[in-house]
């Protein structure tokens, strides 16, 4: 009986979990679609940016300059322990003065906008989510279509800008702080002369390491925004939903952040 | 005017709405009762073009609205004003700024007839030396009147409430009320509410039309809803107040 029974059971429990999939991906698909026409909403709403100037520069001002102490934190730890691991290894070698080439190409093509992309996800991407799944749940969106404006154009598109226009440099700022506390830690903990740290740095420097760099930080700010953002406007149930969706936000876009920072990085060196 | 002609909604599996089809005139209150998450504020969001029925139609001053594009919707919208359940005000802004918000955003009016409305707006919701005061520091009333000042800035010819009067003392519920009603009869303006309180819709409402399970069981003035003989309206008009 009991074998009889099984096959049954197994092929109701398969078309159980093939359904399942199927609507799970169905769910995927369609947040996909969302998400893409939310994009170039967001896009096409940019000339409207001007009528929305003051709050670009209250954007501007969030991820901007209220954004700058962490990346700077960030950005002067990641250069001191890289400098004090990677000069550890160098030393090895008898390779030491190569420290100042080594550090400032892992700073200013990969960790710099990388950490500052990570933090700002963090920081900028969960006010973004937060702020918008409050006003989702408590129907501000609604109200904004229902009185005749646009959302994203007033929502979305001033903090895309102001991201765009910001990232750029913070990225810069970012690069510098690490490489100048990779100097310090170089110069104290290593007891190399900054004259020959410097030097390895500068000279060597080429346009391919800047363009890695720096091109990674508008493909970070439309990443962050977008999908922080996305993720507010689809905020359901209450104040646990705007948790939710803020929380997704963040890990979404932190893992796309990560993804986009290796593929950048691949095509323009594979490129240039 | 405002007609839903057969008008069907689903989400996932779960049919909210059932070919309803409901009429508001001009300059008159029509109120829409039945339990709380029977579909009634989604009716206004339709109305609004907010959300997309599955089926039917849905006319706004001779224009069908029901497939419009959301740019094209904009204007239609500005006929209609919209009180949300939780006011919906932008937290962040003053009274002022919330009443003005959507004059500056939409109309390119002159700064000197933004103010003159505005202040019209605040002296009809009784709030004159609240304007720069924050929502967050209004009672529950004066924010439902904020809500209806701004509801009113565009001057439409009707206004949506979403239960005006829920969670609101006693007190604060028959001033909104007499608000509703002042609209009619001094603004000349049709409104139409959705609520789940009985009294309410003997106090303001010209008709009424009763949504349970999805569907129009009572669509007439209010008076013959006393005559009304469905075991659900017989049940509220002993409750006085519903509960799923």
């Amino acid at each position: 009986m009991k074998n009889q029974r099984s096959p049954a059971a197994a092929m109701a429990f398969t078309r159980a979990l093939q359904e399942k999939l199927l609507l799970k991906m169905k769910v995927f698909f369609f947040t996909m679609q969302e998400f893409f026409w939310f994009s170039i909403r967001a896009f096409v709403a940019i000339p409207k940016a001007k009528q929305y100037w003051r709050d670009v520069l209250d954007q501007a001002k969030i991820c901007g300059a209220d954004s700058l102490p962490i990346v700077l934190v960030s950005a002067v730890s990641i250069g001191a322990l890289l400098a004090i691991e990677v000069g550890n290894l160098l030393e090895d070698f008898g390779a030491k003065t190569m420290l100042g080439r080594s550090t400032a190409l892992s700073v200013i093509r990969e960790l710099g906008p990388l950490l500052m992309g990570l933090m700002l996800s963090a920081r900028f991407g969960s006010r973004n989510g937060a702020e918008l799944g409050a006003m989702q749940i408590s129907e501000q969106i609604d109200a904004l279509r229902a009185f005749g404006t646009d959302p994203v154009a007033k929502l979305v598109t001033p903090r895309l800008v102001a991201a765009l226009i910001m990232f750029l440099p913070l990225t810069a700022f970012s690069d510098f702080a690490g490489l100048q506390s990779a100097a310090y830690m170089a110069e104290h903990y290593h007891r190399l002369d900054p004259g020959i740290f410097w030097n390895a740095v500068y000279p060597r420097l080429v346009a391919k390491d800047f363009v890695v760099g720096f091109l990674k930080a508008p493909v970070f700010a439309i990443i962050i925004t977008l999908v922080s953002s996305f993720n507010g406007f689809s905020a359901r149930g209450g104040t646990s939903g705007v948790g939710r969706s803020t929380i997704k936000g963040i890990v979404v876009s932190s893992g796309l952040v990560l993804i986009a920072n290796f593929y950048v990085s691949k095509i323009v060196l594979e490129n240039m | 005017m405002i007609e839903l002609r057969q008008v069907g909604l689903k989400y996932g599996e779960r049919e909210i709405l059932k070919n309803v089809s409901l009429t508001i005139k001009d300059n008159t209150i029509k109120a829409i009762l039945g339990p709380s998450g029977v579909g009634k504020s989604t009716i206004l969001k339709l109305m609004l073009g907010l959300i997309k029925p599955n089926n039917g139609q849905i006319i706004v001053d001779g224009t069908d609205i029901t497939n419009m594009k959301e740019t094209s919707l904009y204007a239609i919208r500005r006929k209609m004003g919209m009180v949300f359940q939780g006011n919906a005000l932008f937290d962040s802004m003053t009274i002022s700024q919330n009443l003005g918000f959507f004059l500056r955003e939409n109309m390119k009016l002159p700064e000197e007839e933004i103010s003159r409305r505005v202040t019209e707006q605040i002296q009809f919701a009784g709030l004159d030396g609240y304007e720069e005061q924050l929502p967050e520091s209004l009672s529950g009333g004066m924010r439902r009147r904020v809500a209806i000042g701004r509801a009113m800035i565009f001057k439409p010819h009707m206004i949506l409430f979403d239960e005006p009067t829920a969670g609101l003392d006693p007190v604060s519920s028959k001033k909104i009320l007499s608000l509703i009603s002042s609209l009619r009869n001094n603004n000349n303006l049709g409104a139409v509410i959705v609520t789940h309180i009985i009294d309410d819709v003997f106090n303001v409402a010209d008709s009424v039309a009763v949504l349970y399970k999805g569907e129009i069981i009572f669509d007439d003035v209010t008076e013959k809803l006393h005559d009304a003989t469905h075991p659900f309206i017989r049940s509220i008009l002993s409750d006085k107040i519903l509960e799923l």
